[in-house]
């Protein structure tokens, strides 16, 4: 007879969090469930924000975008802090190559001369409007009641700093190193004519405390103008012979579908809210009645800029994504403000 | 149009690439004004005369920090992994140890949760790009902390009780408060405060308090996912106190009237702070089975030694003052664990850890660590409690205990100097009556009477039926509690199971 040593099978208690299991049932949960679900406090709040004594540290009339239960949005993308660093570590990669592809070809300085006008007068200034949403998509990070929409906007905040980074690198590298191509691009930003909309239209936003109207009068000017100067630039770049701008571009682009991800989601789970739907399209109305002329205008300024440096049919291309975005809104059952 | 022209500029230097990435992407409004898209940088009576002081405290890209954090995040995960394929569980010292994690787990995530939205706030909401940026980049990482802890603990919550609903628990649970409270605080104040309450007294000076015990612990009692993340945050963290250093500084050099506001911050914030990690005290000398330092030696090493002799030398050119009360906290730091403990041992039938005397090998640690209040404190305490167990009992208290009105800690802490004589403060305030632990949490709120009114404090929460109905039975439904999650550890389901996983089968061969 010979003794063996050995550690018992070990049974688990349970599969996750109670939190969870009272939501989705006794089943293993994902990560993403778990590092996002009910992670925000919700009641016996102690104090009143100095700033806000009206409302809760965590409150959902931060907004008038209201939702039943926070967590009936989930990110499609299952986005949690160690994927997202991840995933744009990765894309960031991608990006530095690219532009190391063409600055070591100078292919920024070899762009055809009204190209270099468009990058130089259009493309680069728009690193503000970038910080610009960055600041936007934050106030959602503080705002947003409930964690997985606030991770979402969190996460939106930081790829839009990084997009205002990779746009002023383009900036360093158009100038092969030099910094005045950004300053002017600044002054452009400040004080050129077809850009004031969208200044206007983001400083406008910066003082609404309202993160999510904020939020969705951006993502409308988003829609229109990464369709005119990424989607519709890069298809016409690349048929003129500005290659370089394509290669740029298409990373824009490809953040952008990214973004329609969850942003997408967000608006379907505000509009199948069982008890808030209406209160969510009068809120999203309000928005399009204050916002989306405004919108269309300061986007058609660029296009209209854009075509006059090279006649690519910006504003052509402006005023079809115009058409297509007001379709997809009015099949939501939302009011497009006519005359655009 | 314009076509740039090659100008013989040189070439960007470090400093000017980073600023043109970072800072330079600002601009000044004109279609709205300033103050009204950073409306709350001057309700605090703090005075910035220029943002373009502020000094970076570090230097990253969207796209550096994207590409460190992913790898540090691919070797976390990976030992997570790991540990839990391999049940490293059972390698545990004990399964005591996991009363440690659990008020961890409780305590921790939350608050981290809470220093995620409020650097948020700051990231929107400073007029400076660069403090706005520093605070992004914390925010970040805040999200980072909560999410690895809960992760981390995720594999331990599938084998043990006490973690399986920490985040409505960190709403409910009388002891939780205190974390609640202390974070709930800091966030309803204004950004500047904020920062000096989270950014500089929580991460610079009590933030090796905090950790280095829970980490040090773990690493000892064989918990190395613990041990692991502790390492990987330690990076975040050299970056939060430099932030949080910058800070201060930054207030103190725009405005010499800022330098009464900020001392009283800091005066606030120590003893908010001391006073919430005086649960870690109780743990570090009393939960781990395989211990690292005592309390005393902690606070003795990282903060006489290190913040008041260190930190505080420098901060004196700025006219800043070792914090109010400080001498109050190195009077207590002989007693102070041994009095937390013993609440959390009489209260452990209303928590989510267990507790237990201390065993022959605890006892002999104890006494070495503490030979001048430990054999009072175990004659006083102990000898009884053991008394009861030997009848075959066990002491809980049964009643409710008064709870101090600022740190929301059981009233148990003693005047200084007598560890016998029960400490109490009131201050009157709109004709009603406030008790507190300690002259500390009575400046407090005598500084802010009006703020601590407000607390929501889970004894009168309970009296005033708010807690799922008037017996203890019916709290602890509302709170969430289920068997083998709180009381006696001997005997416990964790004791059993452990017990049972590591018996030795037979077998014939
Ligand atoms: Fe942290
Ligand atoms: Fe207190």
């Amino acid at each position: 007879m010979q003794f063996e040593l050995r550690t018992q099978v070990v049974e688990p208690r349970r599969k996750t969090f109670s939190n969870l299991v009272r939501r989705y049932g006794d089943r293993p949960a994902s990560r993403y469930e778990e590092g996002s679900v009910d992670i925000q406090a919700t009641e016996n709040f102690h104090y009143r924000p100095l700033w806000a004594p009206d409302k809760e540290l965590y409150d959902p009339t931060y907004t008038a975008f209201r939702l039943t239960d926070p967590y009936s949005f989930m990110d499609p993308r299952q986005l949690y802090y160690a994927p997202y660093v991840q995933s744009r570590a990765a894309s960031g990669e991608a990006f530095a190559k690219s532009l190391e592809y063409v600055d070591t070809r100078q292919l920024l300085l070899k762009l055809p001369e009204g190209w270099q006008a468009i990058v130089a007068d259009l493309l680069l200034p728009l690193r503000h409007y970038e910080a610009g949403a960055e600041l936007i998509s934050i106030e959602g990070s503080r705002f947003a009641y409930g964690t997985t929409i606030d991770q979402a906007c969190t996460y939106a905040a930081f790829d839009r700093i990084g997009n205002a980074q990779n746009i002023s690198r383009v900036g360093i590298a158009f100038n092969d190193g030099h910094a005045h191509a950004l300053a002017e691009a600044k002054e452009k930003w400040l004080g050129d004519p077809a850009l004031q909309g969208l200044r206007r239209l983001i400083e406008e936003l910066l003082i609404e405390r309202d993160y999510a109207k904020e939020l969705v009068a951006l993502d409308l000017c988003d829609r229109l103008l990464y369709s005119v100067m990424f989607t519709h630039l890069d298809e016409a770049a690349l048929l003129s012979g500005a290659g370089a701008y394509s290669l740029v571009a298409q990373h824009f682009s490809t953040w952008f579908l990214d973004q329609r991800r969850w942003i997408d989601q967000l608006i379907k789970t505000w509009f199948a809210d069982p008890e808030y739907s209406e209160v969510n399209k009068a809120a999203f109305n309000d928005v399009l009645a204050r916002r989306w002329n405004q919108i269309v205008e300061a986007v058609s300024d660029v296009a209209a800029a854009l075509d006059a440096r090279v006649d690519t049919g910006a504003a052509a291309a402006a005023q079809a994504a115009t058409s297509a975005v007001a379709a997809q809104l009015s099949e939501l059952g939302l009011t497009v403000p006519g005359g655009k | 149009m314009t076509v740039p022209t090659q100008k013989p500029a040189r070439k960007l230097s470090m400093q000017q690439r980073y600023s043109a990435l970072t800072h330079d992407l600002d601009w000044d409004p004109t279609y709205v004004t300033e103050e009204e898209i950073y409306p709350y940088t001057t309700f605090e009576g703090i005075k910035v005369h220029d943002w373009s002081k502020w000094e970076d405290p570090f230097r990253l890209t969207v796209e550096a920090y994207n590409k460190y954090q992913a790898e540090k995040d691919r070797r976390l995960y990976a030992v997570l992994d790991g540990f839990a394929q391999s049940q490293g569980q059972l390698g545990l010292t004990e399964a005591r140890y996991m009363n440690a994690m659990k008020i961890f787990l409780q305590g921790i995530p939350s608050g981290e949760y809470q220093a995620h939205r409020n650097f948020s706030h700051l990231a929107r909401y400073f007029n400076g790009p660069g403090a706005r940026f520093a605070s992004l980049c914390q925010s970040l990482d805040e999200l980072r902390h909560a999410q690895t802890e809960v992760h981390t603990l995720s594999h331990y919550n599938k084998f043990f009780g006490g973690m399986h609903d920490w985040s409505r628990m960190s709403d409910r649970v009388w002891y939780l408060s205190v974390p609640k409270s202390f974070f709930d605080d800091a966030g309803t104040a204004g950004p500047f405060e904020w920062l000096i309450a989270i950014g500089f007294s929580f991460e610079y000076l009590l933030t090796n308090l905090l950790f280095v015990p829970f980490m040090s612990g773990a690493a000892f009692n064989g918990d190395l996912p613990t041990m692991t993340f502790g390492f990987s945050a330690q990076s975040d963290e050299s970056r939060h106190m430099t932030l949080g250093l910058e800070g201060i500084k930054f207030m103190l050099e725009q405005d010499e009237d800022n330098l009464p506001i900020v001392q009283a911050w800091l005066d606030k914030w120590f003893w908010r702070g001391y006073r919430l990690i005086s649960l870690v005290a109780g743990m570090m000398d009393y939960m781990l089975p395989k211990r690292v330092m005592s309390w005393k030696e902690a606070f003795e090493l990282y903060f006489e030694e290190q913040m008041l002799n260190g930190l505080f030398k420098d901060l004196e050119y700025y006219g800043i003052k070792p914090p109010r009360h400080v001498q109050w906290a190195i009077d207590e730091k002989e007693i102070l664990s041994h009095q937390v403990y013993w609440v959390l041992y009489q209260y452990s039938h209303a928590a989510a850890f267990t507790t237990t005397i201390p065993d022959a090998e605890d006892q002999a640690w104890l006494e070495e660590a503490y030979p001048d209040t430990w054999p009072v404190f175990k004659s006083v305490v102990w000898d009884k409690a053991q008394r009861v167990v030997d009848s075959g009992e066990r002491y809980f208290n049964p009643g409710l205990p008064q709870l101090c009105q600022v740190c929301q800690i059981p009233m148990g802490f003693t005047e200084p100097g007598n560890p016998l004589v029960q400490c109490q403060r009131h201050s009157i305030y709109e004709g009603e009556r406030y008790d507190f632990c300690s002259d500390g949490c009575q400046w407090i709120f005598d500084r802010e009477p009006e703020k601590y009114v407000q607390a929501w404090l889970p004894v009168h929460q309970i009296y005033q039926g708010n807690c799922g109905g008037p017996t203890l039975p019916d709290v602890a439904v509302w709170y969430g509690l289920e068997p083998g999650d709180g009381g006696e550890y001997i005997g416990s389901m964790d004791h059993q199971d452990w017990l049972a996983w590591h018996a030795p089968t037979i077998k014939e061969g």
